[in-house]
């Protein structure tokens, strides 16, 4: 007979860890499945370059993270030499974009306003859960009445604002603002990355205010890069919340969760083992986690409908390189090479990105945002080498002719990419590792290998994330929540989809 | 000639060399895509045929399912409200099933071929319905309904044709079972099963035996008052043996545009069919449980016997002559009971705890002018027919 807990959590993503920290600072007693042999999920160095900070409201629920964050600017790179690079405060951003773009600089900082008001007022709303409407619950209205009321207190020309830009594309409204097509091609960047859109697709601006919202509501501020990168922001949750006395079991992949009378009543490991627990926590995308951990068998037809087409096919691959040494960059500083450095000349480049990505083909000019965190970092070298990180918007879930096939294809044209911005960088390389969306799915077991478990589009944000009929972190069953970046409010390495899962369970148990 | 006025729009079943033959009215019915006789001489003596003699109605049309795989039984269980877990091979049931808000679907017969294998049979389209359920089942689900040519075969002397036919040993079959047989070199599966409320049985073989079948039967039959019955007829009696027809009694989901026109199992008369002690889940389950435990059923449908003999068609159903509490789905002068009788869905507690004062209102044609009627009426069982014989084992032979 196995041990009971009060709470089992399907995967150790950081989600699965802060919600397992606050469940356990209230004395439940918490178990962690985490497949793979180490917990982070897709927070993993291998993927991600850069976190935003865990925004106070989540700090203030979980313990102490011991990691030092520096700030990062982003650099879009010009192939003239004219690199354009923000950082996020005003002063220095004035000053840079004077030089390069004098004529937009007034417009950039009042489009920046206008934009940090909007994610500000959306993002009030991400720290609760949503409202369930159909359940016709006082408080969900109230709270749905609110988000309207902070919308509408923005003021009349804010709101009529809001309104024109909520299903805006990115491209119109640059256009309409700037001259300079490198601080549109950065902007469009930031807007359309992990997405399934193109600068051009219609709500390309929501994505870009979910964005802001996770990084201070600010362009390019608030993107930061931790002292050991993402893996010790994890290894420093993993900590706390095993002094706090949760299990984490690794290397234990979840077969099924076991239901009876409609209630959870715990898992069952790939080993046949049973682990029993009135309520289970899944922070696995929607689709494992209906699917496969739940089961078809216990859902309505319309249900594994909406769950089938929740759109979770991610469209960003990542290329780690190991370098003998540092590589040499037109008009960059070496040290600047830990910033963030973005290959997004301009609108019309990420839009024929697009084009060839929507019709499952690889780019050969493809778009990169990359850096070599070891520069800052000893702590990140590899046997004395530096890695770089490069992450390729566009490259599919699909490619036609498939993956194992066209994986060498991609790196070449990444690397001829790299070669026009930095002469010579392919004699630099020793290694290679390459990830496509497929890889994800595989390797970290999130169905299309979206980075945010699901698009963060209208149709899949607040109270429809991850789908109609399933949001405030529950699920059809009882007993069986979710906590993944799938949930409301979504990805984005921000923490707060577990810390609002958690009171949620919070309120049931 | 426009190629369009060339071609049927219409599909032919099996059967329609012989019963456009037999149609001396040359009156057709539209059924699913298919075209079937709606009378073939006069309505009355096919209604006669089904209550005295044997009736023989063309019933193709309807859309058949095949269901196969491992988990094909643990599907249908999921797929209709009624526990079917212990379902036997070679028994028939009549389901129901709802969309995730407990409303119905539709309702059918399920035929347990074997334990891996079993044949749906409905009056709505369900392909999509039933693909988009069996997500993550791993079963086939094909729709056979031009491959099984089917016939009702109904009436007191039923049994006795079908022997003759060559159904040997028929009158055991009980109801809402099933039998494999070879007669005349072919495969036909027997059902005791019906839509007439008497007893009766249906045929159901590959098409290239249509004709054959036809032509036996009406043979065999020839001293047992057998006569071809068309969907007129039939309306007739699925009223007095109080059975539902979708989309005149209900709406299916797959149907209604308004949320407000569908309707939950209780609201139909159903209810029998829900097994909310069912181990394992079922679609709808969780609406239909929370339906019941809060009482939130909103209609009932109720049988009806009005006073007089003006058949009640689409009349306005009254409380106190004020009140508007619901409305005929269908009615009928029954000539078997001499009863005027009604299918009617009232807004309960009218036809609930409210059985009191309750009156039609009927309009009755009369030479270009409608005569009003207020007409009482009783609430009564909705079966209004239901002869010893159609459950008798053995089957009463002639």
């Amino acid at each position: 007979m196995t041990k009971n807990y009060d709470v089992i959590i399907i995967g150790g993503g950081h989600n699965a860890l802060v919600c397992a920290n606050i469940l356990a600072k209230k004395n439940k007693k918490v178990l962690i499945c985490e497949a793979r042999d180490t917990c982070g999920g897709l927070a993993t160095n291998d993927l991600s370059n850069f976190t935003p900070d865990f925004c106070s409201k989540v700090k203030s629920e979980i313990d102490n993270i011991a990691i030092n964050h520096s700030s990062v600017s982003s650099i879009a790179l010009s192939e003239t030499g004219h690199h354009l690079k923000l950082t996020g405060k005003e002063a220095e951003d004035r000053k840079t974009l004077e030089q390069l773009a004098p004529e937009d600089v007034e417009r950039y900082f009042k489009l920046q306003k206008k934009l940090s008001l909007f994610s500000k007022t959306l993002g009030s709303f991400m720290h609760s859960s949503p409202p369930r409407l159909l359940h016709k619950n006082f408080s969900d209205y109230f709270k749905l009445f609110k988000l309207g009321l902070n919308v509408r207190l923005m003021g009349r020309n804010n709101f009529n604002e809001f309104a024109r830009m909520i299903g805006l594309n990115i491209a119109d409204e640059l256009e309409d603002n700037f001259k300079n097509t490198l601080l549109q091609g950065l902007i469009s960047h930031d807007a359309v990355t992990g997405s399934n859109l193109g600068p051009r697709s219609p709500g390309s601006l929501i994505n870009l205010l979910f964005r802001m919202a996770n990084h201070n509501n600010s362009l390019f501020g608030g993107i930061q890069q931790a002292k050991g990168g993402v893996n010790a922001v994890i290894k420093s949750l993993e900590d706390n919340v095993i002094k706090r006395g949760v299990e984490i079991k690794t290397s234990s992949f979840v077969k099924r969760c076991i239901i009876e009378n409609d209630h959870v009543k715990g898992i069952e490991l790939d080993d046949g083992t049973v682990i029993h627990a009135d309520t289970v926590i899944s922070s696995a995308d929607p689709k494992s986690t209906y699917f496969c951990l739940l089961g078809a068998e216990h859902l309505d037809t319309d249900f594994k409908r909406r769950v089938k087409h929740h759109r979770s096919k991610g469209r960003v691959s990542k290329l780690q390189l190991t370098l003998n040494k540092v590589p040499e960059f037109k008009n960059l500083e070496s040290t600047e090479l830990s910033q963030r450095l973005v290959i997004s000349p301009s609108i019309d480049y990420i839009e024929e990105n697009f084009n060839y990505s929507k019709f499952e083909n690889l780019s050969p000019e493809p778009i990169l945002e990359f850096s070599i965190p070891s520069l800052e970092d000893d702590s990140l070298c590899q046997d004395g080498q530096h890695i770089m990180n490069i992450q390729i918007q566009y490259a599919p879930f699909n490619v036609k002719g498939g993956w194992e096939n066209k994986k060498t294809e991609c790196i070449d044209n990444v690397l001829a990419i790299l070669e026009k911005y930095a002469p010579g960088i392919k004699s630099c390389i020793t290694g290679q590792d390459f990830i496509s969306p497929n890889d994800i799915e595989k390797n970290f077991n999130v169905t299309g290998g979206h980075w945010h478990h699901g698009e963060i589009q209208i149709d899949q944000l607040f109270m429809l994330r991850p789908i109609p009929g399933a949001a405030q972190y529950k699920t059809p069953v009882n007993g069986l929540y979710m906590c993944g970046a799938g949930t409301h409010p979504g990805g984005g390495m921000t923490g707060i989809p577990g810390k609002n899962a958690a009171h949620e369970v919070l309120k049931n148990i | 000639m426009n190629k369009d006025l060339t071609q049927a729009a219409l599909k032919f079943s099996p059967f329609h060399n012989r019963t456009s033959r037999a149609c001396r009215t040359n009156s057709w019915y539209r059924w699913s895509g298919y075209t079937v006789v709606a009378e073939y001489s006069t309505t009355e003596l096919e209604y006669t045929a089904t209550r005295n003699g044997t009736s023989v109605m063309d019933l193709t049309p309807m859309y058949k399912y095949e269901i196969k795989g491992e988990r094909a039984k643990e599907f249908i269980n999921y797929f209709v409200t009624r526990d079917l877990s212990n379902m036997d091979n070679n028994t028939v049931a009549y389901v129901i099933w709802c969309n995730e808000e407990g409303k119905v679907v539709d309702d059918g017969t399920v035929f347990c071929l074997n334990q891996n294998e079993f044949k749906l049979c409905c009056a709505v389209k369900m392909q999509t319905w039933l693909k988009d359920s069996a997500e993550g089942f791993d079963i086939e689900i094909s729709d056979v309904t031009d491959d099984i040519a089917a016939l009702s075969v109904q009436g007191p002397t039923s049994c006795s044709v079908l022997k003759n036919y060559g159904a040997t040993d028929l009158e055991l079959l009980k109801p809402f079972e099933s039998k494999d047989f070879i007669i005349d070199g072919y495969k036909v599966l027997i059902s005791r099963t019906g839509f007439t409320g008497d007893l009766g049985y249906e045929l159901w073989t590959n098409p290239e035996n249509a004709e054959n079948m036809w032509d036996s039967l009406m043979e065999s039959g020839k001293h047992l008052k057998i006569r071809p019955m068309g969907m007129h007829a039939l309306e007739m009696v699925r009223i007095e043996a109080g059975f539902i027809q979708t989309s005149t009694d209900f709406v299916s989901t797959e149907h209604a545009l308004r949320p407000v026109r569908m309707r939950s199992p209780y609201e139909i008369g159903m209810g029998w069919l829900v097994h909310l002690n069912k181990e394992s889940y079922f679609i709808g389950k969780r609406a239909l449980k929370e339906e019941k435990e809060n009482g939130t059923t909103e209609r009932i449908l109720v049988g009806l016997d009005i006073e007089g003999d003006k058949p009640a068609h689409g009349a306005v159903i009254y409380n106190k002559k004020k009140e508007d509490v619901g409305i005929v789905t269908a009615a009928l002068w029954s000539p078997t009971l001499k009863r005027n009788i009604a299918i009617a869905s009232l807004m309960r507690p009218y036809g609930s705890k409210i059985k009191e004062d309750i009156f039609v209102e009927i309009y009755h044609p009369e030479e270009l002018e409608y005569k009003k009627i207020w007409a009482t009426c009783k609430i009564v069982k909705r079966q209004f027919y239901n002869p010893e014989r159609r459950n008798l084992v053995p089957a009463e032979l002639y």
